[in-house]
């Protein structure tokens, strides 16, 4: 992740990844062909597809952010905000999984980590996931990691390449060991509460006089506090006046520390529109 | 390759009526892969690259490429085997909108890696390859797609592509000539269904890897709504041969309804796995054991499963009947496919890799067919109750049921892709399965069964993590 996004709420790339937005956009007969490339953009800029990154797509390329997320869900090899930071994926089909070789890998991976296929570790460091056949199927068991390639990994070769990670990461097969490791969880959350939805108002809150059997009375008050809409690029539309040079990009004042909407905490400052 | 060193050594004395004189061979596509920076513009151009493009863009009538594509019999390296110029000739004229090509690089058949070489160490061949295409079809727009776990593939390709830019081989008046054509490379990101050709079509357009009805086939309505030819990275590479050397040259290998060359993907259980450029109709014995260096540690042979995980396996004694071409592996009941041949030992277990492969195809489908999305996850139940010695009274025949039904019911043939196999396993191997059916109380069974495979809200963890066939035991604790 780069500095500024653990700051601030971003609703754009970096100026180059835009300059190189730009060139896409200039290549593919329509923005919206151009997302499986920008998507990988997103992946770079932020380190995994995050939902701050989904909506600055979304933007970008002229689609829903419903559609950009059905995108990342569909496709399983972009990196997740679920992914640990360094994502093992070790191929589990039949050419690998003969003669146990997958068996050999997720075992070296599960003595030194503690994680078995679909769990992360408690700090988010590493994940561990099955993958279908990686096309290298003479060599197996075949390994990716960190954009990296590696066949026949497994035995000396694995270990070693886990210990490097571990020393470069300052981490202890021991502490592994010590601490479980955590399940992932590829569902997509909840939508953000700053959304809007239609009962509620502008502000985010519930009609207090609302009909909803779901509410009790006096529960609508409760979420008053909610985020106004956020400057999403649905209200900054970042169509084709985009400045192709990519301004610097707008830090959002008061929007919570971890840059996107896993905690929308009740601060009321969100509603400040910017762009 | 044996045939290289020995040319004409052994005129073997074959039965055929009309036996085709044996012509000697040394790879072609794979040629120079094992140089040092043979994916450079400059070893490529040391070698005579672009020099066909140049002799052909702008000078040969784009119909006469087309026939001589079509003359020299070249079949799609894909999967289906279409012939190549036949389905260039099918592309729709005259509509005034703009003609695309989409390469097929995807590579996610299981069991194949051919084009991973030509992409990570010869991509100047398939971007030339490119070039003499997209004249011949007259585009102006190919997009080429990458799996997105080919990395350093992309990264190559993209490579070569701004190199060829550089030189003015792409881009604005190719060659000095009238003709233009920008490149683009796109990456996907890791579904198996992008691989099938309106699949891969959808996801360039920017959207979910879903496949199209057919027809209108996309040389009618593809990309955008436009004509588009869809074609194998192999297969555009050897158009640049084809065309350089001619159809005839092209026709001295192979059988007569196969003729060429074509890569092979050799995995599994023998001395020397690896890629193979072989003419097409060598027997799968020569490419098993001179080829492949025979089985490990004297191991005996199962099964082989010739073109990739979709083709139907072959029994040990169909393999010795088999000539690696179209015809010989229709006529067994399986498929060339895309060359992608994977030897079963003794030792495997088969309802451990059907279970694999059937986990495969439930985890791959798109789920927009119901025969297909339904199909395989019950074929991977089914088959995880064999995996796990708990078949089921009737269950032998339930698979046989849910695979007859799932074949040629949907939008696209990956639910065939999916029962072809089991199919063919039943078929092959029916007492492996009965006997795995046991006779405890069915409700019991049905319980542990339902523990095991139903998802909770736990268990829904990220991609695979149930157990994967072939070792059991290891992964239990990961449910
Ligand atoms: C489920 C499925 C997966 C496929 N995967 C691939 C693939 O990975 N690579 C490929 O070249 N063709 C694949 N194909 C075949 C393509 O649909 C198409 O036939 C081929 O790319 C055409 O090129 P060709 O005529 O050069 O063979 C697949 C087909 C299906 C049904
Ligand atoms: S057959 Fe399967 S993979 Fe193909 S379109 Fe239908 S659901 Fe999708």
């Amino acid at each position: 992740m780069s500095p500024q996004s653990t700051t601030a709420h971003r609703t754009e790339f970096s100026p180059e990844r835009m300059a190189k937005f730009h060139e896409y956009a200039e290549e593919y007969p329509n923005k919206r062909s151009a997302l499986m490339m920008v998507l990988r953009l997103a992946e770079e800029e932020f380190g995994s597809i995050t939902d701050e990154a989904m909506e600055i797509v979304a933007g970008l390329c002229n689609v829903s952010v419903a559609h950009v997320q059905g995108m990342v869900t569909f496709y399983t090899h972009f990196k997740r905000p679920f992914h640990g930071k360094h994502r093992f994926m070790v191929c589990a089909t039949l050419m690998c999984a003969l003669e146990k070789n997958t068996d050999a890998a997720l075992d070296q991976i599960k003595a030194r980590l503690g994680i078995a296929p679909g769990q992360r570790t408690h700090d988010g460091l590493f994940s561990c996931e099955k993958v279908e056949c990686l096309a290298d199927c003479d060599k197996p068991p075949v390994v990716q990691c960190d954009n990296e390639h590696f066949c026949s990994m497994k035995g000396a070769v694995l270990d070693q390449y886990l210990d490097k990670l571990l020393k470069e990461e300052g981490k202890s097969a021991a502490e592994y060991k010590a601490k479980s490791p955590v399940d992932m969880d590829p569902r997509v959350p909840t939508l953000p509460a700053h959304y809007n939805f239609p009962g509620e108002t502008e502000t985010g809150a519930r009609k207090t006089e609302n009909k909803d059997p779901y509410l009790k009375a006096g529960e609508g008050a409760l979420t008053t506090n909610v985020p106004g809409p956020l400057a999403t690029p649905f209200t900054v539309p970042v169509a084709d006046g985009v400045n192709a040079k990519g301004a610097p990009s707008n830090n959002r004042p008061g929007h919570d520390s971890a840059g996107n909407f896993s905690n929308p905490a009740s601060n009321g400052k969100h509603g400040a529109k910017h762009g | 390759m044996a045939d290289a060193q020995t040319p004409a050594a052994a005129p073997t004395p074959a039965p055929a009526p009309e036996p085709k004189p044996k012509v000697p061979f040394s790879p072609i596509l794979l040629k120079h892969i094992n140089e040092p920076d043979s994916h450079t513009l400059a070893h490529y151009a040391a070698r005579g690259g672009y020099e066909t493009a140049k002799a052909h863009i702008g000078i040969t009538v784009p119909g006469d490429l087309i026939k001589l594509v079509d003359d020299s019999g070249l079949r799609g390296r894909g999967g289906a085997g279409f012939p190549t110029g036949k389905k260039w000739s099918f592309l729709a004229k005259g509509t005034g909108k703009p003609i695309y090509l989409a390469v097929n690089g995807d590579e996610s058949e299981p069991g194949t890696f051919k084009d991973r070489y030509i992409l990570e160490r010869d991509p100047h061949q398939l971007v030339e390859g490119v070039i003499l295409t997209c004249y011949a079809i007259g585009s102006k727009h190919a997009f080429i797609y990458l799996r997105g776990e080919f990395i350093l593939g992309y990264q190559r390709l993209e490579a070569a592509v701004q190199e060829a830019k550089a030189k003015g081989y792409v881009g604005k008046k190719i060659f000095g000539k009238d003709a233009d054509l920008t490149i683009t490379v796109v990456r996907g990101a890791g579904a198996y269904i992008c691989g099938e050709e309106t699949g891969m079509l959808s996801s360039i357009e920017g959207g979910r890897g879903y496949p199209k009805i057919k027809p209108p086939f996309p040389a009618v309505s593809g990309l955008f709504g436009c004509p588009t030819i869809v074609n194998n990275v192999e297969t555009i590479s050897a158009v640049v041969h084809i065309v350089k050397n001619g159809p005839a040259w092209h026709k001295q290998w192979g059988t007569e309804k196969s003729p060429g060359f074509k890569i092979f993907c050799l995995s599994g259980a023998v001395k020397k796995p690896g890629i193979y450029e072989v003419p097409l109709g060598i027997t799968m014995r020569e490419m098993i054991e001179v080829h492949g260096g025979g089985l490990k540690d004297g191991r005996k042979l199962k099964a082989v499963i010739p073109g990739g995980l979709s083709a139907p396996v072959l029994t040990a004694e169909m393999v010795d009947k088999c000539t690696l071409d179209y015809e010989s592996l229709a006529s067994l009941g399986s498929m060339l496919g895309s060359g992608g041949i994977t030897v079963l030992d003794e030792e495997v277990d088969m309802i451990s890799a059907i279970y694999n492969t059937m986990r495969f195809y439930h985890h791959e489908s798109c789920g927009q067919c119901t025969p297909c999305r339904e199909g395989t996850g019950w074929l991977e139940k089914v088959a995880h109750r064999f995996h796990h010695n708990d078949g089921h009274q009737g269950d032998v025949e339930l698979l046989g049921d849910i695979a007859k039904n799932m074949r040629g019911r949907t939008i696209c043939v990956l639910a065939d892709a999916a029962a072809m196999p089991m199919q063919s396993y039943l078929q092959h191997f029916k007492k492996d399965f009965e006997a795995k059916v046991k006779e405890t109380a069915f409700v019991e069974k049905q319980r542990t069964y339902r523990d095991e495979i139903t998802p909770t809200a736990k268990s829904i963890t990220a991609t695979g993590a149930g157990p994967s066939a072939l070792d059991v035991g290891s992964n239990q604790g990961s449910r």
